[in-house]
């Protein structure tokens, strides 16, 4: 029981790691990142590779955030170029295809084998409360992250942020580089899902393309609306009130004996979407609104 | 290894099969200003309804496409009713997410009743015939055909009728063209269906070309956007000149790139149109 929680409340680190990534997107500037789960990717994939082909551990996760957070960069560039709507085609687009490159792309990626005995660090001085130390580990990033994009949140330019979002003409006519900010922002929030990415593969020390699937896009997103966008606060809770969601139906599997295995994952999944619709058309602030004009 | 004319061929084929539901997005995106994700979804829908009609109620495939037309329709109203209509409102990218999650239940329930088998329409086996060396289906000539009928019809409608008129009035400027009058949530509904119905066509034919799977529309949602992107948004003879082009460029690249990054494909020209003519082809407003 006690290892069932240390991994459930660890992976939940690394869901809240890539819900505050989104709300530094979606929740303070407004800008639509459906391909939430390429950035993590990139991130996992990096430094799982770095790593396994020897490079040291304090290369490699820096490695695997930068990396996912110049694919954010480069990606907003090119689709805000007109119209911040093909941000969202763009995004989800660009996760397709990164998992078609991880699938086919064997010489480099290993396909879909996967790339196994990825190394976790500090193994040998942990033994055999490793899996406390781990979660530590990755409670710390959370705590980290959440400090930081705190900081930002009420810095100068986290109320640029805000105030393009709100309104992005009232921001420019203000003198704001609004492109400038809005690539900023798309990055930060890339790298964020980046570090999720390597606290991950280095957790499970195994990764492969079908981890990256598009409903782990909407799994984030969900947790984002269901805490409300725009706090961080709710990004943690949304992503513990998703982990609910997701486990507690894993349950419910043993007490309706006709659900096959597809049928269960489908329900989940209809459960998912219907949470997400209903919440955006009835509650779009999420349980923890957003206070208004917060500092 | 076949011609590379038939390459271009299957890419006509493909191609009309992309226009209906790329015209329906475009058209959708213009008039209620955000990029509808369920509609490649719609396809899934409309193939497995035909699929109800066809192989369990035994319907001939005719009669089981213009069902799954009105099918489609009317799951494409009820998403507009339930999800987006109490949303207009709000910005757009909000309802493109509330669109992510309708796509993403109406997937799941097919799932969950048909489950992931690959499924087929029950038809009686026809030769392909052998038209100047090319490999020439029944099938693909019938699609090609209705699929340039219902593009004829769906302009006519947009330019010749009143109601079509109004439907651009109000793309172009929803709140003028409330003030003179147009009743704008029959527009919307029209549109809504209509952009359901042409999807939920798409379907069966995708469905008769390909195999029917829940995830046929997602898979080529790519493709959908790519061509709308191409051919201008709001710009339904640029949306099938679009879809004839991505159509084209996809099955003539397997010749140069596995078949498996057909995707990949429609994702390098979505990304070459807003690099190059972030307008589209057809150049209209965006």
């Amino acid at each position: 029981m006690i290892a069932y929680l240390t991994a459930i409340v660890t992976l939940v680190g690394v869901r809240a790691l890539l819900t505050l990534g989104l709300n530094v997107q979606w929740g303070l500037t407004g800008l639509v990142n459906l391909g939430v789960v390429a950035f993590f990717a990139v991130g996992a994939y990096t430094s799982a590779l770095l790593a396994v082909g020897g490079v040291s551990l304090l290369l490699a996760w820096p490695a695997g955030v930068v990396l996912a957070a110049a694919a954010g960069a480069g990606l907003s560039v090119v689709a805000l170029r007109l119209r911040e709507d093909y941000l969202a085609i763009v995004t989800l687009g660009f996760a397709e295809v990164l998992r078609l490159f991880l699938l086919n792309e064997a010489w480099l990626t290993r396909g879909a084998n996967g790339i196994t005995a990825i190394p976790r660090p500090l193994h040998e001085r942990f033994g055999d409360h490793y899996q406390l130390f781990y979660l530590v580990l990755v409670l710390l990033a959370v705590a980290l992250v959440y400090a930081a994009l705190e900081r930002v949140r009420r810095s100068p330019f986290g109320r640029v942020l805000r105030a393009i979002r709100e309104d992005e003409v009232v921001a420019a006519v203000a003198g704001k580089p609004v492109f400038r900010f809005k690539v900023q922002a798309f990055a930060l929030g890339a790298g964020v899902a980046g570090l999720a990415g390597v606290l991950f593969a280095h957790y499970l020390e195994y990764v492969e393309p079908n981890m990256f699937l598009p409903q782990e896009s909407l799994f984030v997103w969900l947790a984002l609306i269901l805490g409300g966008s725009g706090n961080n606060r709710g990004a943690l809770l949304g992503s513990l009130v998703l982990l609910g969601l997701l486990e507690g139906s894993r349950f419910v599997k043993d007490m309706i004996p006709f659900l096959t295995g597809v049928r269960l994952a489908a329900a989940q999944q209809i459960l998912v979407g219907v949470v997400l619709v209903v919440m955006m058309v009835r509650r779009p602030e999420g349980l923890l609104p957003e206070k208004p004009g917060s500092e | 290894m076949p011609p590379i004319a038939q390459y271009v061929f299957n890419g006509i084929v493909t191609g009309g099969i992309l226009a209906l539901p790329a015209v329906a997005f475009s058209l959708l995106w213009r008039l209620l200003r955000f990029p509808n994700f369920a509609v490649s979804t719609y396809l899934t829908v409309g193939a497995y309804a035909a699929l109800v009609l066809n192989a369990d109620a035994h319907a001939p495939l005719e009669v089981a496409w213009l069902g799954a037309l009105g099918a489609t329709g009317v799951v494409a109203l009820v998403a507009d009713r339930v999800a987006f209509r109490p949303m207009r409102a709000r910005r757009p990218f909000s309802l493109a997410i509330a669109s992510i999650g309708v796509a993403f239940v109406l997937e799941n329930v097919v799932r969950f009743v048909w489950g992931n088998d690959f499924r087929a329409y029950d038809l009686p086996v026809t030769r392909a015939a052998s038209v100047a060396g090319l490999r020439v289906g029944r099938e693909q000539l019938m699609i090609l055909g209705v699929v340039v009928v219902l593009m004829a019809l769906a302009q006519a409608f947009l330019l010749r009728t009143r109601l079509g008129i109004a439907m651009r009035a109000t793309a172009d400027n929803p709140l003028l063209a409330a003030v003179k009058g147009v009743p704008t949530d029959r527009v919307i509904a029209v549109a809504t269906f209509g952009g359901g119905a042409l999807a939920g066509a798409a379907g069966v034919f995708l469905g008769l070309d390909a195999s029917i799977d829940p995830l046929m529309g997602g898979g080529i949602i790519i493709s959908v956007f790519a061509a709308a992107i191409l051919g201008g948004i709001g710009s339904a003879p640029g949306a099938f000149a679009g879809a004839m082009i991505v159509g084209i460029v996809e099955e003539a690249g397997t010749l140069l790139v596995p078949p498996t990054y057909k995707t990949a494909i429609g994702f390098a020209i979505i990304l070459a149109v807003l690099l190059v003519r972030p307008s589209g082809l057809a150049g209209s407003r965006a």
